[in-house]
């Protein structure tokens, strides 16, 4: 993508048909610009992310999906020379202000990374580690979050009578559900998943997202995709950024039906991308 | 991505792509050759790297190998010229092993050609037309005596010696006597190089009578030193007469110098306690006459004090053999502080003098047998002592003669008896190179040997050896001395200070690199992290002689002096900083915010700096608190309690253990108010309860420092005891430098290359930085740090200048930090350039080289098994 030169064209505003919950807004990200250094990422990015739906972010390579998806816990502040004008709110406390915890902020939020990444532990502490950061120490408690996390995310028949082995010696797709397991185990507002399942097979993406619909209205969940089926099947808001702006953002079914933006159109139809 | 066509996005559109060429499917030769060569080089060298490291590991192998072989017979002889019969008083041989001089019990001389048994001429003693009824000799054979039936003495001399003179000068008509020795009547000659010849001669003579027993009372038995002055010699002596009375006599001669005459006093005291009708069977009087031994033929010791010469003491009365054992042969081993005792049943004791607490003796000194060694299989009839170190040399009634050392306690040839049952004298050649029987058939019988190192063993490097005059058998080293000294040399004390060394300096270096290591890497910006980095690698660039030189000269005077100030700073200054983190914690987030950059940095080092000067300010009560007002003379254990100080060692495995128990309750109960919303209050209440846990952390240590006391556990005596200056804690500090850059370097790298997914990951989890290092990098990075912990310890176990120049180079075995050391290396700088090649001390230094080699590749390889242990967790990262 060429930063150094913005495009010439001007963008329309952002169109918006948003599906509502019941639960109201989670999140309300307002006129977010990030710049990395010199170069800025994203442009006016203003979305409210329903509480208890599944969003899905769409768009093509480099035009900020996880760059925002980072900033919703704050991730971005491990980046040097980061700048970022505009607010986001979770439930109403923006989380950029000057007394945000950013600690107890990530501890309200699960991520999921694009590629899996475990830590060089035993399954078991891998699902508890946020426990352990909080200081729990109570077994009865670990044993019973670990079990629940992991038939959560559909991996406690597969992985039941090895819990205290390395998970590094489990496939990519399980070491992915198991990064899923640790994201739920501590029972967080918000999950983030960028990618989550881009290096599975079909028969393990198949699980990830029907563990999605099952966690759909327990978690408000917010997932970064480049699969436009996966995005059509499991979210109920699809947002479509573009070059570091979001072209289009609302109901699911509207994106992919009848988008109102030619971009979308074009993007959603397979014409570029 | 490709730009849509509609927009104007100055993307290029895709390309087809034909490439210009197909690849080519063959492989270029030029590849394939320099691969097979690249190949080839690395083999090569890797093996050549296998094969040197293996190289040196054998040289110094074979250098040592001779340490512990004993000693061989290099060539056996049989004189072939009969050279009489008649009983021997003694015999002595020079130091080239030509000539053997003996004195038969008529007190006629004989010398004889060593090899063929061949007559020398010699001029006999004058004794006045009198048989000997008693004879003695010195440990060298220079200095005869005898003692007569009328109660007379005659001292004599006798030297064998040879010189080397101009072949030119030697006489015409030799009379050969082997291929290497030619002989004129009176002397020896040997063909040494084309122009020089050796002289081998004898020169005796023999003083006028003197009457020391009552006229007519037959001297039986006699051993006496010649001490003084050359122009005023003084002769002590110890008699015994036909009637059972000692007599310790003293000669003096004063030369007139105007007359030229010679005037000679005698004066006598008698040895009280003799029992009557003793049968003496030898007395033995040492180098400066201060003890006196009398041996009875039952074998029991009687032993003079004799310090007081007119007034002397019967201190001890013992049995130095076994019940119904005579003695055989008894003497002094060089230095005249060791008995051998020889006994009839064949057994060969060493006994000297010790100290003893409630010793039944009148001057606190008592008989210890030192050494036991190996029996003979019949009585001991004769033996000779070397005159250079504790070798000796025993015969059997059986002719068996048995080649000794007495400190390693070993046998170190065994000569099988030849065809005469039995050896009428015995003599170890002065070079300790040649055993000489002379035999009952009239015949010499020699044996040239080479022991060249009869004082190692296995046991004797790395085990308890009893040397003389030490309480007890222990781990010495000390190579050189005054004369008559015995090199003592033992390894332990040396393998120990290397470890002492190693212990101290690491205990010091791994908590600070370690920590600064984790501080760069995963709490500062890069920016900061690529200035620190770089200066802490030109640390390691210092020489460690200018450490060892700065330790030396300018660290240990200043640790001296500011002994408490030091040691204060240990507990203030990381308690400082865990303060400064949690008030920093209190500090309302924007604030912490703002100022979380280099303003908090610096107040980092303000804080180091504040707490450095407070631990200096406030060491004198510090020092009263703990140490009863003075560090030094509490380590000596002259005042205050180990109480304070003890608890001090323990709180803080204390405070771990009351932090950990508690927390589960802590939490339970409190938890509402820890994890409450606001930082602030949040952090005073975790604050509160820091403070309560020191408080309860602080008695409960002092308990437990007096139940260890109680039991015997007072660090005072151990880890700590009196102070010298250029100490452990001194090299600690100094080898800490040399060993923090590399540890800290090393690991820094490990801790780097954690993945950034894993700390992201971490992070995403909810965990703070800290926990993100302790629980995820760390163990992560493991194999990593724990070799540069290991590498750190090679660096510190091989260190030479730093602590040759810092540790005083005591060879000790104790584990006072206040105390010096001396480590395998430095001994090998220190000693080298004194040992003589082929010695043993030389030996014992390619030992030591052996022994570091050794230790290096243990740690090494259990570094390397550990290594993998820890990288198999993380292999597939
Ligand atoms: N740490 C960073 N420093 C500088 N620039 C960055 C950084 N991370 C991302 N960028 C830039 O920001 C833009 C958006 O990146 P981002 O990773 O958010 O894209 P994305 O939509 O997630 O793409 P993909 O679908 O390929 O993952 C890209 O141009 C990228 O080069
Ligand atoms: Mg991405």
């Amino acid at each position: 993508m060429n930063m150094q030169a913005p495009p010439p064209v001007t963008y329309d505003k952002t169109i918006y048909h948003l599906k509502r919950g019941s639960a109201g807004p989670a999140l309300d990200i307002e006129n977010l610009d990030l710049y990395y250094g010199p170069a800025q990422a994203l442009y006016g990015v203003s979305m409210v992310i329903e509480k208890g739906l599944v969003t899905a972010l769409i768009g093509p390579s480099g035009c900020g999906k996880s760059t925002l998806l980072r900033c919703i816990n704050r991730m971005n502040d491990l980046v040097d020379n980061l700048r970022i004008d505009g607010s986001i709110k979770l439930h109403g406390e923006n989380i950029y202000a000057k007394s945000a915890d950013v600690i107890a902020l990530r501890k309200r939020m699960g991520m999921v990374f694009q590629k899996p990444n475990p830590f060089p532990m035993s399954i078991f502490e891998n699902v508890v580690y946020p426990l352990r950061v909080d200081g729990v120490r109570d077994k009865a408690v670990l044993e019973e979050t670990c079990e629940r996390a992991l038939k959560s995310s559909a991996l406690w028949n597969e992985v039941k009578d090895r819990l205290d082995q390395s998970a590094l010696g489990m496939s990519g797709g399980q070491q992915q559900r198991l990064c899923i397991a640790r994201a739920i185990a501590a029972d967080p507002e918000v999950l983030l998943m960028d990618e989550p399942c881009s290096a599975l097979d079909p028969i393990a993406t198949a699980k990830i997202e029907e563990l999605i619909d099952e966690l759909a209205g327990q978690y408000t969940i917010v997932i970064v995709t480049h699969n436009m089926q996966q995005a059509a099947r499991v979210s109920d808001n699809t947002a479509f950024m573009y070059l570091g702006r979001l072209i289009e953002y609302g109901d699911t079914e509207v994106i992919f039906q009848t988008p109102r933006s030619p971009r979308t159109q074009d993007y959603v139809t397979g014409r570029f991308g | 991505m490709t730009a849509p066509a509609e927009t104007a996005a100055p993307t290029t559109g895709p390309v087809a792509h034909t490439p210009r060429q197909r690849r080519s499917m063959k492989t270029p030769r030029s590849v394939l050759i320099a691969d097979k060569a690249a190949d080839w080089v690395i083999r090569i060298g890797g093996v050549g790297v296998i094969v040197a490291v293996f190289g040196i590991m054998l040289f110094l192998a074979q250098v040592v190998v001779p340490l512990f072989t004993g000693a061989h017979v290099q060539s056996a002889f049989t004189s072939t010229q009969p050279i009489g019969t008649e009983p021997l008083f003694m015999s002595v041989v020079d130091e080239y092993k030509t000539v053997e001089v003996s004195v038969d019990n008529t007190g006629k001389m004989h010398a004889n050609h060593i090899r063929t048994g061949a007559a020398i001429d010699i001029a006999p003693f004058d004794l006045g037309g009198k048989m000997p009824t008693a004879f003695a000799r010195t440990p060298t054979g220079r200095e005869l005596a005898f003692g007569f039936a009328d109660g007379t003495l005659q001292m004599a001399t006798l030297k064998v010696g040879g010189t080397v003179i101009d072949t030119k000068d030697v006489p015409a008509d030799l009379r050969r006597l082997n291929e290497a020795d030619a002989t004129d009547g009176s002397a020896v000659y040997t063909v040494v190089s084309s122009d020089q010849t050796r002289r081998v001669s004898i020169a005796h003579e023999i003083a006028e009578p003197q009457q020391v027993a009552p006229e007519g009372t037959a001297i039986v038995a006699v051993d006496y030193r010649v001490g003084g002055s050359a122009e005023r010699p003084t002769i002590s002596f110890v008699t015994v007469d036909a009637n059972g009375i000692g007599r310790l006599s003293r000669s003096e001669s004063k030369t007139n110098m105007l007359t030229g005459k010679t005037t000679t006093s005698l004066t006598s005291s008698e040895l009280p306690g003799l029992p009557e009708g003793v049968k003496v069977r030898t007395v033995l009087m040492t180098d400066k006459a201060d003890e006196v031994y009398i041996v009875d033929i039952g074998g029991t010791f009687y032993r003079y004090d004799a310090r007081d010469f007119d007034a002397p003491v019967l201190a001890e009365t013992v049995r130095l053999v076994a019940d119904g054992v005579q003695v055989g042969s008894v003497g002094f081993l060089i230095g005249e502080q060791s008995l051998v005792v020889g006994g009839s049943d064949g057994s060969v004791n060493v006994y000297f003098r010790l100290q003893r607490e409630g010793a039944k003796t009148t001057d606190g000194y008592q008989l210890v047998r030192a050494h036991a060694l190996e029996s003979q299989p019949s009585g001991i009839v004769a033996m000779d002592v070397s005159q250079r170190g504790k070798m000796f040399v025993t015969s059997d009634s059986a002719g068996n003669v048995w080649l000794r050392h007495s400190t390693s306690e070993q046998v170190l040839l065994k000569l099988p008896p030849g065809q005469s049952v039995a050896y009428r004298t015995l003599t170890l050649a002065p070079r300790e190179n040649g055993v000489f029987a002379t035999g009952t058939d009239g015949k010499i019988h020699g044996w040239d040997v080479s022991a060249p190192h009869p004082e190692s063993t296995l046991g004797t490097l790395f085990g308890k050896v009893w040397y003389e005059g030490y309480p007890e058998a222990g781990f010495t080293w000390q190579s050189s001395g005054a004369d008559a000294f015995e090199p003592k040399l033992s390894l332990v004390p040396l393998i120990f200070g290397t470890i002492k060394a190693t212990f101290y300096s690491l205990l010091f270096a791994i908590p600070i690199a370690l920590g600064a290591a984790i501080y760069t890497s995963e709490f500062v910006h890069y920016k900061v992290r690529s200035v620190v980095k770089p200066t802490m690698e030109l640390m390691a660039s210092l020489p460690s002689v200018v450490l060892g030189f700065i330790a030396a000269l300018i660290l240990a005077p200043i640790v001296e002096t500011w002994l408490a100030a030091i040691f204060f700073a240990f507990v203030m200054i990381p308690t400082g900083l865990f303060l400064s983190a949690y008030l920093w914690q209190l500090l309302p987030s924007p604030i912490a915010l703002r100022y979380g950059g280099l303003p908090k940095f610096i107040l980092i080092f303000a804080a180091l700096i504040l707490f450095g000067y407070l631990s200096y300010v406030a060491a004198p009560v510090f020092e009263n608190l703990f140490f009863g007002g003075d560090l030094k003379a509490w380590a000596n254990g002259e005042r205050g309690s180990s109480a304070p100080f003890t608890a001090m060692l323990v709180f803080p495995f204390v405070f771990l253990g009351i932090f950990v128990s508690s927390d589960a309750i802590v939490t339970q109960r409190f938890g509402f108010v820890l994890r409450g919303s606001n930082r602030t209050s949040a952090g005073l209440a975790d604050f509160l309860r820091w403070i309560a846990t020191i408080v309860v952390a602080a008695f409960a240590s002092y308990a437990l420092g007096l139940v260890l006391i109680s039991i015997g556990l007072d660090p005072r005596g151990g880890v700590v005891d009196t102070y010298v200056q250029r100490n452990t804690l001194v090299v600690g500090f100094a080898m800490g430098f040399a060993v923090i850059p590399i540890i800290y370097t090393i690991s820094e790298d490990a801790l780097n290359t954690v993945p950034e997914h894993l700390r992201a990951a971490s992070l995403g989890c909810g965990a703070t930085q800290w926990q993100t290092a302790m629980r995820v990098i760390l163990p992560t990075a493991m194999s990593g740090v724990f070799s540069a912990v290991m590498i750190g310890m090679g660096r510190a176990v091989g260190e030479t200048m730093i602590v040759v120049m810092a540790a005083g180079n005591t060879p000790l075995l104790d584990w006072n930090i206040f105390n010096g050391l001396r480590a395998l290396s430095a001994n090998i700088a220190v000693e080298l350039p004194e040992a003589v090649r082929d010695s043993t001390l030389y030996r014992m230094l390619f030992l030591a080289a052996l022994t570091l080699f050794v230790i290096t590749f243990v740690v090494n390889t259990v570094a390397e098994a550990v290594r993998q242990r820890f990288r198999k967790r993380t292999a597939q990262l």
